[in-house]
């Protein structure tokens, strides 16, 4: 699951899964909500093939969700479904959406930048619990 | 998710200055000073920025001491409102952190001959033949394509290369800060990742707190100045906020990437990782000035070119040609940035690297800098208020120059959360609040008129009202909105 979480002028991201590979794929899904207001409507039929290499968790979150906005922006792809296995050298991901369609998606924020600010990926009970801040 | 407010000690140095003391904290090489008034440090206190002002502090290089302007706000590792010289002959450093994610995020502001009794019964037409045609809002590209071959020219000279593209006169080159062309701009420092990021941006308005407005000349305090600003009572002027697009984000984020390593490998060691940096003389510091240059000149011309499509829709609109409306550029200042400048510290001239984040350069009558139209009254300093509220021209003072490293406010900074904002706009419409004060607002994000309300922000009155007592820079005009167009 995730949530969003204010933060002075900007956003927070906090996802809590059983496990590091949910964490990741919720972390998607929390990325694409703060971009699209009305994420419900993007559907998951096209694939992407993504891969982010790295052995520090936070640092790999990071880079994770930099790499979506990237390929948000270059791309003008929505995504709303994620599959993510998280190794210790890095993760590889299937991730499934849409090109973004202006008549149906309501785009609201721009995201600028993911940011290291509070940035974490720590075990939590029995779970995994992750936040980071983006920059709007 | 509150965040504690500063707890550290604050020294009233005067009316309109605070010092944190170089003994607040073990590592600070220079104490902090924070340039505000007796109404804002109630708001100041319960922000962390203080805290912030002392962090950066323990630069490495750091001279006089680390300042902050009277819109402080927390960021990340520097504030907001944040001013940092270091010396490079003094293994002085840079960091991005202290720029900013927007590199040169800043504002125009463009006068006419055009009175507000020639706008205000046509203004709901106007705003929405602006907000038809200028590209705002998030996934939307611009109208100016440029292949790679163009677009490094474009980073390696800004709004020059536009000029040579009919796209920008002498003039305006004149009346941007720097000429719209930092020297030292390398595209190859621009990594292909912020090069495809910014491929179809320049020309866009972007998002957020960034805005185009038909303002009107509100109230004249320097009647000299506004005159040779070309600044009348009642006229009628826009004002363009927006910055470096996805491009300069990239840059930034590149270069926080790279800097992960750095500190250590000099052996400086930081209060906060979101201070990362490196000595400017060193190739990492070297690397990310050419770079950050080529953003800086990006935003130029984007802000260029957002005059641009401007001056034709007010051509088309009014039935006459942007010349003879004289829709000349008044100035364009740039509020997120670090430059290599001339000061004078203990005594001797000293070139040192200035970093402006959320804070504008404010030159004096007489610098060398300040284009041969204004060198006798001083800079024009552009400052945007907050969305329905005034925004303010002033003009450098000597005392920017003795005091802030020739710095001054940039707004008037965010006091709310967006999220708080949104919750405080619930059953509200914001559009009509603003209609009913005179302001016709179109936003292209379903949260974006909420968020970036009034409320959100301090008010401009007052930060502009403590830099001008205390000798940063003085009032010229204060300007109010009567048409907003945000993406």
């Amino acid at each position: 699951m995730y949530e969003l979480f204010d933060h002075t002028a900007d956003v927070g991201l906090r996802m809590r899964a059983g496990s590091l590979d949910e964490l990741f794929a919720d972390a998607g899904r929390a990325l694409f909500s703060v971009i699209v207001a009305n994420f419900d409507a993007v559907e998951p039929v096209q694939e992407l093939a993504l891969r982010v290499e790295g052995s520090r968790r936070d640092d790999l979150l990071f880079d994770w969700l930099a790499e979506l906005l990237y390929t948000f922006e270059t791309r003008r792809v929505l995504l709303s479904d994620f599959h993510v296995s998280v190794s210790n050298n890095g993760l590889e991901a299937t991730a499934r959406g849409e090109p973004f369609d202006p008549d149906r998606h309501e785009l609201d924020m721009e995201v600028k930048a993911i940011t290291y600010h509070g940035l974490k990926v720590e075990q939590d009970g029995d779970g995994w619990l992750a936040e980071v801040i983006v920059d709007l | 998710m509150t965040k504690p407010g500063y707890g550290g000690p604050l020294e009233q140095i005067d009316e309109c200055c605070w010092r944190i003391p170089k003994s607040y904290k073990s590592g600070m090489q220079v104490e902090g000073r924070i340039f505000a008034d007796d109404r804002l440090m109630g708001q100041i206190r319960a922000d962390q920025a203080p805290e912030q002002v002392a962090n950066v502090a323990f630069l490495p290089g750091i001279q006089e001491a680390s300042m902050a302007m009277p819109d402080i706000h927390w960021g990340y590792g520097f504030c907001i409102g944040g001013v940092c010289a270091t010396d490079p002959d003094q293994g002085g450093v840079i960091s991005p952190g202290g720029v900013g994610y927007d590199i040169n995020c800043g504002v125009r502001l463009v006068r006419t001959d055009l009175g507000q009794d020639d706008v205000q019964p046509r203004i709901q037409e106007l705003v929405q033949a602006l907000f038809k045609e200028i590209p705002a809002g998030v996934g939307r590209g611009g109208k100016y394509l440029f292949d790679r071959k163009q677009m490094r020219q474009l980073l390696a000279t800004g709004s020059k290369y536009l000029e040579t593209q009919g796209l920008a006169t002498a003039g305006d080159l004149d009346h941007t800060e720097a000429g719209g062309c930092m020297p030292g701009a390398d595209p190859d420092a621009v990594s292909s990742r912020a090069m495809e990021r910014g491929d179809d941006q320049c020309g866009t308005l972007g998002s957020g707190n960034h805005f185009l407005e038909v303002q009107v000349v509100d109230e004249i305090f320097d009647d000299e100045a506004a005159r040779v600003m070309g600044l009348e009572q009642d006229a009628v002027c826009v004002m363009i906020h927006s910055g470096s697009r996805g491009l300069g984000y990239q840059v930034c984020d590149d270069a926080l990437r790279d800097f992960r390593p750095v500190p250590a490998k000099y052996g400086i060691s930081l209060p906060d990782r979101q201070l990362a940096c490196a000595p400017v003389e060193s190739p990492e510091g070297r690397r990310y000035l050419r770079a950050m240059r080529a953003a800086a000149n990006y935003a130029w011309a984007n802000r260029q070119l957002l005059m641009w499509q401007t001056r034709e829709i007010f051509a088309e609109f009014f039935g006459q040609s942007w010349q003879s409306l004289k829709m000349n550029l008044v100035y364009d200042v740039a509020h997120n940035i670090a430059k290599l400048e001339e000061h004078t510290v203990g005594g001797r001239k000293k070139t040192l690297c200035v970093h402006r984040k959320g804070a504008t350069r404010a030159f004096p009558a007489g610098h060398p800098e300040v284009p041969d139209r204004y060198r006798r009254i001083g800079q024009p300093v552009i400052i945007p208020g907050d969305m329905g509220r005034t925004s303010w021209v002033l003009v450098g003072q000597p005392g920017s120059m003795e005091r802030s490293f020739g710095t001054t406010c940039h707004g008037a900074g965010r006091v709310m959360s967006r999220k708080e904002a949104i919750r405080q706009a619930k059953g509200r419409r914001i559009d009509r609040e603003l209609a009913a004060q005179g302001v016709v607002a179109r936003s292209r994000s379903r949260t974006g008129l909420a968020e970036e309300q009034p409320a959100a922000y301090k008010d401009a009155n007052v930060v502009v009202d403590v830099v001008h007592r205390a000798g940063l820079a003085s009032k010229v005009a204060r300007l109010r909105p009567i048409g907003v167009v945000k993406g």
